[in-house]
């Protein structure tokens, strides 16, 4: 049997696995949530008109201000990454599953690929769910769905993979799952944006941090920062900060580098972990 | 013809802890073998470095002629295992974690289907093979463990303690199969039970500290120290 073979094998039970755990279900409903608060929100409390962005540029990218709003959730692509991927590793080792799973004649790369790809895919699901809502809701209210989406898109299933390379990273490393969960958001959430924003306000651009990274996923539409904001911050500084990160192949290509990066650190620390 | 186990001067260390401490053992084919020693005396260990989940810090274990660090893969395609105390993913059925764990043995879909039917019975859990494994009891996740231990007929069985858990009857019930693959199998297996092992096994292998003490006959034994039970306290006397 060859690893391919064995990595569809995993693959498909890892998958199984999370389709079968309350938690899949729970981040659906969460995302399905999100996307009607935020549509019901915009619509209802008419948030363009509140923001004081110009009829006349809602007259032209109405659809594509509106597909802002509702498809840039990166914190559903994060959450859904780690809701899935914290445990991944870690609780083979902290559930001593991995005496079942690691003593099989399958190599342990193929093991961390196949558990990769179904968190990726459940993740997918999540973020796939949210698109098509917000895709028919754009029909919907607007007769059109902007092909910015697409973009948008991509950079989020982009970021899935780096969140979830990220929990990889920490699951590898630590005694939990839920430890490794911690982590990842705490790193994502709250030290990259540490640093990231402390950048910005000494002038630095931080195109390289991926929360920054994560922000071009709003930035597909063709419809600039400076556009929508200037109406209710005016520029200044903010806008700048928002400007640093616009470029969306750029802002993909820096979660790529990171999912990369983090994906093959999680490999060498668990081909190297012992089931002491 | 090669030996099936083959230890050669294992040596496990645990930060500065000396667990293993050049250990030699060989194990021929068909042959039942029982590591037996106090708690601490590195039996676990010796297991664990044989099914590939601990790296040894000095010497060699070779499965089927197969260097389980070097040849990985090829060396756990010929070994059936239970380690520790069995866990399996909660939310699947006995089916499910049979034919996953079959899969990454190579076999096939079709001859899957009628082995997971017939070792799921073999160990007396036929009737929960479409039950999640978390409403299981331990004594039935020991069942469930054996029956993946079987399930692709290997040559070699390493088991931990596989009577940990079950009740009398299960005790009974699974050292009798123990028994029957042991006429075309290789079993090395770590107990505490002294009964189970000398009804299960012919050769024994006693370590304390990480050490060999003895590998002989349990007929032997019995000569020589008079019973089984007395040789093996008088071979593990201040052993803890």
């Amino acid at each position: 049997m060859s690893d391919f073979e064995r990595l569809k094998v995993v693959t498909k039970y890892e998958l199984l696995k999370q389709y079968r755990r309350r938690r899949f279900y729970g981040a659906l409903a969460i995302t399905v949530l999100a996307v009607v608060l935020t549509i019901g929100l915009y619509e209802g409390l008419d948030l363009p008109g509140s923001m004081g962005i110009p009829e006349q540029l809602m007259d032209q990218y109405g659809a594509e201000i509106f597909a802002i709003f509702v498809t840039s959730m990166s914190a559903l692509a994060v959450l859904g990454a780690v809701f899935f991927a914290g445990d991944a590793i870690a609780g083979e080792f902290e559930s001593k599953t991995g005496y079942l799973l690691f003593s099989n004649p399958v190599k342990r790369t193929t093991i961390v690929v196949g558990k990769y790809l179904a968190c990726f895919i459940a993740t997918a699901t999540i973020i796939i769910v949210a698109f098509l809502m917000s895709a028919g809701a754009l029909l919907v209210f607007y007769g059109t769905i902007p092909s910015g989406i697409l973009g948008s898109l991509a950079i989020a299933l982009m970021l899935g993979c780096c969140m979830i390379s990220m929990a990889f990273a920490f699951s590898s490393v630590l005694k939990g799952g839920m430890g490794a969960t911690i982590a990842t958001l705490l790193a994502f959430m709250v030290v990259f944006t540490i640093v990231s924003t402390s950048l910005s306000y000494a002038g630095y651009d931080s195109w390289f941090m991926p929360d920054r990274a994560a922000d071009t996923m709003a930035a597909t539409y063709g419809v600039s920062f400076e556009q929508i904001m200037g109406g209710m911050i005016g520029g200044g500084q903010m806008s700048g900060m928002m400007q640093a990160s616009q470029d969306p192949i750029l802002g993909f290509l820096v979660l790529l580098e990171y999912a990369i990066v983090l994906f093959s650190v999680s490999i060498v620390l668990t081909k190297r972990r012992e089931m002491i | 013809m090669q030996k099936s186990i083959v230890i050669n001067g294992l040596t496990r260390y645990y930060n500065g802890f000396l667990a293993l401490n050049n250990l030699s053992l060989r194990v021929g084919w068909n042959e039942d073998v029982a590591l037996l020693g106090p708690n601490g005396a590195g039996k676990t260990t010796t297991l664990k470095i044989l099914c590939g989940l601990l790296r040894p810090s000095a010497g060699t274990a070779h499965l089927a002629g197969h260097n389980v660090v070097e040849e990985r893969e090829q060396a756990m395609s010929q070994v059936g295992a239970i380690l520790e105390t069995p866990e399996f993913y909660p939310f699947l059925t006995p089916d499910e974690i049979l034919r996953y764990l079959g899969r990454l043995h190579g076999m096939s879909k079709d001859v899957l289907h009628d082995r997971t039917t017939e070792v799921l019975r073999m160990v007396g859990i036929g009737k929960w093979v479409d039950v999640k494994v978390g409403k299981f009891s331990r004594g039935m996740k020991q069942r469930l463990a054996l029956a993946q231990a079987l399930l692709h007929d290997p040559p070699i069985l390493i088991l931990d303690e596989p009577s940990l858990g079950l009740d009398p009857r299960g005790i009974i019930e699974i050292r009798e199969i123990l028994k029957e693959a042991g006429k075309n199998k290789t079993i090395f297996f770590a107990s505490h039970l002294l009964t189970e092992v000398s009804q299960v096994c012919k050769k024994v292998a006693i370590i304390t500290h990480g050490k060999l003490c003895v590998y002989d006959d349990i007929s032997s034994l019995q000569k020589k120290y008079r019973s089984f039970e007395n040789a093996y306290l008088k071979l593990t006397e201040g052993a803890i």
